[in-house]
């Protein structure tokens, strides 16, 4: 199918509730848009040490899962906790956990750094699985074994939720110019050294243009730029920065709680965000700093240009991926069992589902829920129904105190469409007042529940 | 029910009677006798000590008590409706129990832990992110009031049904208070009925229990004689409500 703007548009109208998720042909196992080229090498590369991992035997059925974000924290626990016999392994490249769902508050310092991040031991040891740390190289799916940067592992069901990817090649092909973009204006929406970046841009900020870019697709966390330009402009308003949040959005207005957004960007920052629908970035010139769209042309001071995204490289590197209508490189599952298409016990779970779900952190946490039911399922022979993904999300529009506005959805398959559109849709878009500032202790609440849930 | 034919475990620092599954009385039992816990028969009182009364009771408003720890809370609702009987419920291990029904003249008094079995979302001095919406107010959880919702990541929960999670990710129905009221009008707790949270809360919310309770012994306490019993709108500053 060839998907067009438009479509992508409509499914970022959230009231509009027909949004145009196309799923995969269950018949089939194919989907109308082309399978990445590199996969065909990459299934049986072979990277890794070639020496097994030093852990003890598997004790049950072992369930690796790559990924140590929403998505896999929650697959990991809970697949634990319903098939207390298998052999749970999250393999995760990063020493600690930092959160992207509240790292808005955290750039301006409304939060302290330790409520955004967590600790790995402290999941394993609570919910009694493994934590082992490294980066996975390679997959080696006939002998069903992972090789990483710590040795090979070996599995009976693997889950691969690396999260996104960008996918800057709508602004540069060149390395080298992408290399700049991620190092000196990071996006800052995949959280660690790019949120600290980001931070310390802000602490430094003299004034001036702060240019911000809101992609197409399904890009991570719809409400997130939007947020940022309030919290951003809040901090310029409080800090009496002379500087002004430039939000160029390629989409054709703001994608998610457009009204609770609009009015706080017109009462509360009228004179500090500019918000441009409908602009989509074409050029950034990193010397002369200017930044170009097809019809405005911005000079800025300093920026983070958030790109489209795309799925994490790991699906690449084991033949796993295919083009969503959405983004590039997505998960090739079956939109109900997360499995890979054609290749048994091997699931996706995560930002890089190809189903149009919004990329966030409540809808990973639930979706990992139920990808749990389906894996202890497989292990202890029962069938599970399907449960859809919720996507509870709260969004800071300014701060101190935090006032937020809110959004509850769910999803449903419309067979004859073959696609998911949203169902029980509840907004909550009034920011101001008491209404407001419950909004924005729900948003700590919400918080801390969804730590509690992956890491105690 | 006889004392004798209690069976009585000593938990950890607390004394806690767990009944034999065979003599739970008919309408009232759990598959394997784990999901029901008789405590000490507390009676339900106000702030000054005097007898709570059923009729007393305003329509859909929240009242908190503490059961059966000093540190638990637990709603106690007069519904606009009779509540159902009789109705199977599922733990989220998949155990299943029956909640009997309501009691007061009207069959719709009722009871449950206040405490979310999701997050543990509960109420505490500051705010209250859980209480029942009434009938006529919207809710962003489900598609009409009269639900008990939980706003930290919108459960909802039926009061008329043993607290039956409606929808959110809940993955099981609030623990309920078995009640009792007696002819002189009086409501007394007797029992829990259902999975309580109670072990995951205690382990979880240290800070709150020294700041609130004197620490985490003294709200693990048991409730004994009688509890008062006051206004949500009392018991939290902020009731939020989504």
């Amino acid at each position: 199918m060839a998907f067009s703007r438009r479509n992508a548009l409509k499914f970022s109208a959230i009231a509009a509730a027909a949004i145009g998720v196309t799923a995969c042909n269950k018949d089939t196992g194919t989907a109308e848009s082309t399978v990445s080229a590199p996969e065909a090498a990459a299934s049986t590369a072979t990277v890794g040490s070639g020496s097994k991992a030093f852990l003890p035997p598997a004790k049950g059925p072992r369930v690796v899962v790559v990924g140590g974000g929403w998505s896999g924290l929650s697959v990991a626990k809970y697949t634990k906790k319903m098939a207390p016999n298998a052999d749970v392994i999250l393999v995760e490249q990063r020493q600690s956990f930092m959160s992207g769902p509240v790292s808005n508050l955290w750039l301006v310092g409304e939060v302290d750094l330790d409520f955004i991040t967590n600790d790995y031991l402290q999941a394993a040891r609570e919910n009694k699985y493994t934590y082992f740390q490294a980066t996975v190289v390679g997959v080696d799916k006939v002998g069903k074994t992972i090789q990483t940067s710590n040795g090979d592992i070996d599995y009976d069901y693997l889950v691969l939720a690396p999260g996104i990817d960008y996918d800057y090649s709508q602004w540069t092909t060149d390395p080298a110019e992408e290399l700049r973009l991620k190092t000196e204006y990071p996006a800052a929406f995949i959280p660690g050294s790019e949120t600290m970046t980001l931070r310390s841009k802000l602490q430094d900020f003299e004034g001036g243009n702060f240019v911000m870019t809101v992609p197409g697709g399904n890009y991570r966390c719809l409400p997130a730029p939007y947020e940022r330009a309030c919290v951003i402009a809040d901090y310029f308003k409080r800090e009496g920065i002379e500087g002004k949040v430039i939000l160029l959005d390629e989409n054709a207005g703001i994608t998610i709680k457009a009204d609770g957004f609009g009015s706080a960007f017109k009462e509360l920052y009228g004179d500090i965000i500019e918000y441009y629908p409908a602009n989509k970035v074409e050029k950034i010139d990193l010397e002369k700093k200017m930044v170009y769209t097809e019809f405005e042309e911005f000079e800025f001071a300093d920026a983070a240009f958030y790109p489209h995204v795309r799925g994490g490289k790991l699906l690449e590197v084991a033949g796993v991926s295919k083009d969503s209508p959405f983004n590039k490189h997505e998960a090739n599952i079956d939109p109900f069992t997360y499995e890979v298409i054609g290749e048994k016990d091997i699931f996706c779970s995560g930002d890089v589902r190809p189903m149009g779900f919004s990329k966030s952190g409540n809808t990973a946490n639930t979706e990992g829920h139920y990808l749990a039911k389906v894996i202890a399922g497989r292990i202890n022979g029962t069938q599970v129904k399907w449960e859809s993904p919720l996507t509870v999300c709260f969004s800071a529009v300014s701060m101190s105190p935090v006032h937020g506005i809110s959004i509850n959805a769910g999803y449903k398959y419309d067979a004859e469409a073959k696609a998911f559109g949203f169902t029980g849709v509840a907004m909550n878009e009034e920011w101001r007042d008491k209404v407001g500032t419950n909004n924005g202790k729900g948003l700590m609440e919400w918080a801390k529940g969804m730590y509690r849930d992956m890491f105690a | 029910m006889e004392r004798r034919n209690f069976l009585k475990v000593v938990g950890a620092g607390a004394t806690m009677v767990v009944i034999n599954p065979s003599m739970i009385s008919q309408t009232l039992y759990a598959e394997d006798g784990m999901l029901f816990k008789a405590y000490e028969k507390v009676q339900l009182v106000d702030v000054d000590g005097k007898p709570i009364l059923a009729s007393a009771l305003e329509a859909e408003k929240t009242y908190v008590f503490n059961y059966p720890h000093m540190a638990t809370p637990c709603f106690l609702l007069n519904l606009p409706d009779k509540a159902d009987n009789e109705v199977k419920l599922k733990s989220e291990d998949g155990v299943e129990y029956v909640w009997s029904g309501a009691v007061g003249k009207d069959q719709n008094i009722v009871a449950y832990t206040a405490i979310c079995p999701h997050q543990l979302t509960h109420p505490n001095k500051n705010d209250s992110f859980i209480s029942y919406v009434p009938k006529k107010m919207k809710t962003m959880a489900y598609k009409e009031g009269g639900v008990i919702v939980c706003g930290s990541h919108l459960s909802a929960y039926n009061p008329r049904r043993g607290a039956e999670n409606l929808s959110g990710p809940a993955a099981q129905p609030l623990a309920s208070i078995v009640l009792e009221h007696k002819d002189d009008d009086t409501i007394w707790a007797v029992a829990v009925l259902g999975q309580d949270k109670f072990h995951d809360y205690f382990k979880s919310f240290k800070a709150e229990f020294k700041e609130q309770w004197g620490g985490k012994r003294k709200a693990k306490k048991l409730v004994s004689i009688s509890v008062a019993t006051v206004a949500l709108t009392e018991y939290s500053k902020d009731v939020i409500q989504y």
